[in-house]
């Protein structure tokens, strides 16, 4: 394809999306007066083997409903993921069913063109509100309306290479460990095994984003953002002392301890890439990894808590069934939505791996603790929960950890100051901060 | 005979960009109706420093890669426009890149300029050369991306070949006669009688060039490392479609038409001031 005409893709999709903004329907129907029947699209992103999970998902589903199809749209890499989101909604053609994290749904919803589910939930009589985790409801209500039924809520753990920590004949991290041991860990575990000047080995591998080193900063008693007098969000806090520093901290994990790859380290190779090959002792990474790291046949791995600091504080990471409000079958998307969460259904993608159960019932059955399973410590996922918290819900939050995130990298990498980079992030992002009113 | 492609590029190409000006003078999500706001997205743009950045990328891009390419696949034609044995595997050769997926050409060379593992670095440490991140590093992550662009100039190349193959040989015989040295012929001779397919070419690849950058710099670093790979394309994609700011990418996209129609000026008035305009 020419790039002539790679660019006037974009603009074709605009056109679309202008000739069908006013066609989209918004008004929730009664669930039940409809007979749900019909085929239904799903759209998810994931590595192959979460792909298999979804597979089975909706096997499971076409054999409790016959009279419903469902078509699985799957994108591997979740920012094309993202890409291709955005641009269905612009075209006015989004997938029935739609995987949104909680971080990004709010700009969606903002628009209103987003079906809000809870009055679909409220007359379910398959699975209730009341089953499922506080913690991960939340963050879906908007406007005081639950806008999407999130199938997982799980935080950042530390997963680790048990060979490497036996090598190193070093004890495996505890739930209760502190920034201290933490940083020793992963000092002892950074090796350059030939000699040749270059490290083979690392400590730790993570990215350098605001949803990585946020719980760190709430461990350090700091806030992600100002709020305003009545509770909303209104500018970043980098810059207050306790934010500041814990940024200085998670930063000199790279720039002085050189525990985490360089940028260029990075770029030949990333660092869960390097974690899969049992080149990095330590990745930092949410439930999601679990489908993939199971296929890792050259060593034993587990996961445990963050380490802990002044404060204990997780993040939330959590995903939700969204359904468009232009979707064709309203009742066969719930239906299938219903399904997902119900217990039968967050169990298939439980047992995969993939998910924290958002469902308090299915967390603690066999299908997410599994003792034959890995990770063995999926415990952790469970004791993290009372001190998980969660970003805020904005619609220009994206933008916000875009931003932050190219200036958190660029501290990370050495390339500018703790300082210089805070006080760019706070800068480039208020424009996104709503008045707080 | 060419109803079907004036009627195709009025209506796909034409009408879209008709309407995108359009919408550079409106506030659009693509989610609800547009709203006229006058100049507003140019004055954004203008405060914006990232605009300057994506433009300062790609005029370094354009500057560099444009007079490589041509002189590139002039050099080539030259090289193999005589009839030689095996001189048609070596032109498909030249070509072949050209041919390669956008996708498949970019993935290539992000291997090819892995900072440790890529060959370009392994033959520069096997030399005892110094390493450069490529692109891990904003002060090198431009160069690949007017590298791997050399190896796609086989439309260039083909352009010239038969250019080369127009100009009549009595004009060499003559040279010849007259004592002319290979190098008077290529400068009185070849170089004149090419210089309309050199001036369509440049034009070509100035369009192209302005535009090329968008798959590598989606693929292979998405705009980093910070900002140094963010070429216009690639902003006015983000700003549309991750940002949902059409009206701000369509300016954009304004703006970048607008350059493009100025550089084509420059280069035709650099052309015509050597009197060579008019054979086109």
């Amino acid at each position: 394809m020419s790039t002539a005409s790679r660019l006037g893709a974009p603009l074709v999709a605009a056109l679309v999306a202008a000739g069908s903004v006013g066609a989209l329907p918004a008004a929730a129907q009664d669930p039940s007066v409809v007979a749900p029947a019909g085929d239904v699209s799903f759209m998810v992103f994931g590595d192959p083997a979460e792909l298999v999970a979804y597979q089975e998902l909706v096997t499971s589903f076409e054999a409790a409903q016959p009279d419903i199809d469902v078509e699985l749209i799957h994108i591997p890499d979740q920012a094309d993921y993202r890409q291709r989101l955005g641009l269905d909604f612009s075209a006015g053609t989004p997938a029935d069913i739609v995987l949104i994290n909680y971080r990004r749904y709010a700009q969606f919803a903002a628009r209103g063109v987003l079906e809000p589910l809870g009055p679909y939930l409220d007359q379910s009589e398959l699975v209730g509100e009341a089953e499922f985790y506080p913690e991960a409801l939340e963050p879906f209500r908007w406007m005081g309306e639950l806008m999407c039924i999130p199938q997982n809520l799980s935080s950042l753990v530390v997963y680790y290479d048990k060979a490497l920590f036996d090598a190193a004949e070093l004890p495996y991290p505890t739930d209760h460990w502190t920034w201290e041991e933490f940083l020793a860990t992963a000092k002892a575990l950074t090796l350059d095994t030939d000699a040749d000047g270059r490290t083979d080995q690392f400590g730790l591998g993570t990215e350098a984003s605001i949803f990585r080193v946020a719980p760190f900063i709430w461990q350090n008693g700091g806030e992600l953002v100002t709020l305003s007098d009545r509770g909303l969000p209104i500018r970043l806090a980098f810059d207050t002392p306790a934010a500041r520093e814990a940024i200085q901290w998670f930063v000199d994990l790279q720039v002085v301890h050189h525990v985490v790859p360089s940028a260029v380290e990075e770029a030949a190779e990333d660092s869960e890439s390097r974690f899969q090959n049992g080149r990095t002792a330590m990745f930092l990474n949410s439930r999601r990894g679990v489908p993939t790291y199971r296929q890792i046949t050259g060593f034993d791995w587990d996961v445990a808590a963050l380490p802990q600091h002044t404060e204990q504080a997780g993040i939330l990471h959590s995903d939700a069934y969204c359904m468009p409000a232009s979707a064709a079958s309203k009742d066969a998307a719930w239906k299938f939505i219903e399904y997902a969460n119900s217990a039968p259904g967050q169990s298939v993608i439980a047992r995969s791996g993939r998910t924290v159960p958002s469902l308090v019932e299915v967390s603690q059955s066999d299908a997410f603790l599994d003792p034959a399973a890995k990770p063995a410590n999926s415990q952790v996922f469970l004791s993290s929960l009372p001190t998980i918290r969660a970003v805020p819900v904005l619609p220009g939050w994206v933008d916000i950890e875009e931003l932050a995130g190219e200036e958190l990298e660029r501290a990370f990498y050495g390339n500018a100051s703790v300082d210089e980079a805070i006080a760019e992030a706070i800068a480039r992002t208020q424009v996104f901060f709503g008045p707080g009113e | 005979m060419l109803l079907p492609f004036l009627v195709g590029t009025l209506l796909l190409v034409g009408l879209p960009a008709v309407m995108s000006a359009g919408l550079a003078f409106t506030s659009y999500d693509a989610l609800s109706p547009p709203v006229y706001v006058g100049f507003a997205n140019f004055r954004t743009l203008a405060a914006d420093p990232l605009t300057g950045i994506a433009l300062g990328n790609t005029l370094f891009f354009v500057l560099l890669a444009v007079p490589l390419r041509v002189l590139g696949a002039l050099a080539l034609a030259l090289l193999l426009s005589q009839r030689r044995r095996g001189v048609g595997a070596y032109r498909a050769a030249v070509y072949l890149p050209t041919v390669i997926p956008d996708v498949a050409f970019a993935l290539i060379w992000l291997w090819v300029f892995n900072p440790l593992y890529g060959p370009v670095n392994l033959v520069l440490q096997g030399l005892g050369l110094p390493m450069p991140g490529w692109l891990a590093d904003a002060e090198t992550a431009k160069y690949p991306f007017v590298v791997m662009s050399l190896f796609q100039i086989g439309e260039g190349f083909l352009v010239l070949l038969v250019g080369l193959r127009g100009i009549p040989h009595q004009t060499y015989e003559a040279a010849t006669v007259d004592g002319g040295s290979r190098i008077q012929q290529f400068r009185w001779i070849t170089l004149p009688l090419l210089a309309p397919w050199l001036l369509l070419l440049t034009f070509r690849d100035v369009v192209v060039a302005v535009q090329y950058t968008f798959t590598p710099s989606v693929l292979m670093t998405g705009g980093d490392p910070y900002y140094s790979t963010l070429f216009l394309p690639l902003l006015i994609f983000e700003e549309a479609f991750d940002r949902f700011r059409f009206g701000l990418g369509s300016a954009l996209m304004l703006s970048l038409f607008l350059l493009t129609a100025v550089a084509f000026v420059v280069v035709y008035s650099v052309f015509r001031w050597r009197g060579y305009a008019d054979d086109i």
